[in-house]
């Protein structure tokens, strides 16, 4: 299938053949990198009482720590690098497909597969880490002869989550941009623009929902077991 | 305040996990039937491992699925 070209890549300078097969990995270092300018340039100067470009995105963090609040109780704070990250680098990844000339890099399983599995071993670590080895006892169950039978399950049970996240959002993604495209070759005058519409509230809530399901996982990890 | 809080915060959770069902179930059956797949072709008998595992994998996904359930109440 043809994908629509990314002119930013044979701006740089990259041959068209490399730019066409590694389409997805050249987006998510690009994503990568604007983020990191964006980080640097609002940084650079931190001043006590903020204005201008500070003042939005500590308002954007102090909303993500205070939904983190809400949803893992009050040791969300330690838990801000991680969901902090991953809910940037999903939104603009979802966002930077709408603009013409680039494409998502969340439109691949490979790069939403990354992401739910970093949270998969976020999860293990951190249950690994509060609760010792008597985590691993979760995988036995109740009666210690049943093992054989109950330990397939709750390793299959584990392993669903990570690729239900990933699915997701690729599903979202890739599908969206297939619709997109489906329009912009039936009708490319006014009637894609629902649509776009469409896949802009698309972006934000699969985001949404990727560092929802992310942090319930975490907390489950984390709480008392018995 | 905190009820305010408590309020918003069981709303998105329960959104978040409610989307999870659909794809769980089917997920968990695929995921089962791909390990005992591969332990078949590990070990070698042919359908004996992957009849288990699917069957392991559908009650993992309607565990799953009540587990679930059960912690949007």
């Amino acid at each position: 299938m043809k994908h629509a070209p990314v002119y930013l890549f044979y701006l740089l300078g990259i041959p068209e053949h490399i730019a066409e097969e590694y389409r997805y990995v050249f987006l998510a270092v690009f994503v990568t990198i604007l983020l990191t300018i964006v980080s640097f340039w609002v940084t650079s100067r931190l001043e006590k009482i903020p204005k201008g470009k500070q003042n939005v995105f500590e308002f954007i963090l102090g909303g993500l720590m205070d939904f983190m609040e809400e949803i893992m109780g009050h040791g969300a704070r330690r838990f801000l690098p991680l969901v902090g990250t991953l809910a940037f680098f999903i939104l603009t990844s979802n966002l930077l497909g709408l603009i013409p000339g680039f494409d998502s890099p969340t439109a691949n399983l490979n790069a939403t597969g990354g992401c739910a599995i970093v949270v998969f071993f976020a999860t293990h670590y951190y249950g690994i880490k509060t609760h010792g080895m008597s985590y691993i006892k979760q995988f036995t169950g109740p009666i210690p002869a049943l093992t054989p039978l109950i330990m397939p399950i709750e390793i299959i049970s584990h392993l669903v989550r990570p690729v239900s996240l990933s699915i997701r959002l690729f599903g979202n993604m890739f599908g969206g941009h297939l619709v997109l495209a489906s329009f912009l070759g039936l009708v490319p005058l006014i009637v894609p623009l629902p649509m776009m519409a469409m896949e802009l509230f698309v972006a934000g809530v699969q985001t949404l929902i990727f560092i929802v399901l992310s942090m319930i996982y975490i907390s489950l990890a984390l709480e008392e077991h018995h | 305040m905190g009820e305010e809080d408590n309020e918003k915060g069981k709303l998105y959770r329960q959104m978040g996990l409610l989307s999870t069902i659909g794809i769980t179930l089917v997920a968990a059956t695929f995921i089962g039937l791909g390990m005992g797949y591969y332990l078949d072709k590990w070990i070698g008998t042919k359908p004996i491992f992957t009849i288990i595992f699917m069957i392991f994998g559908i009650i993992a996904g309607f565990r799953e699925m009540f587990s679930i359930i059960k912690k949007g109440e």
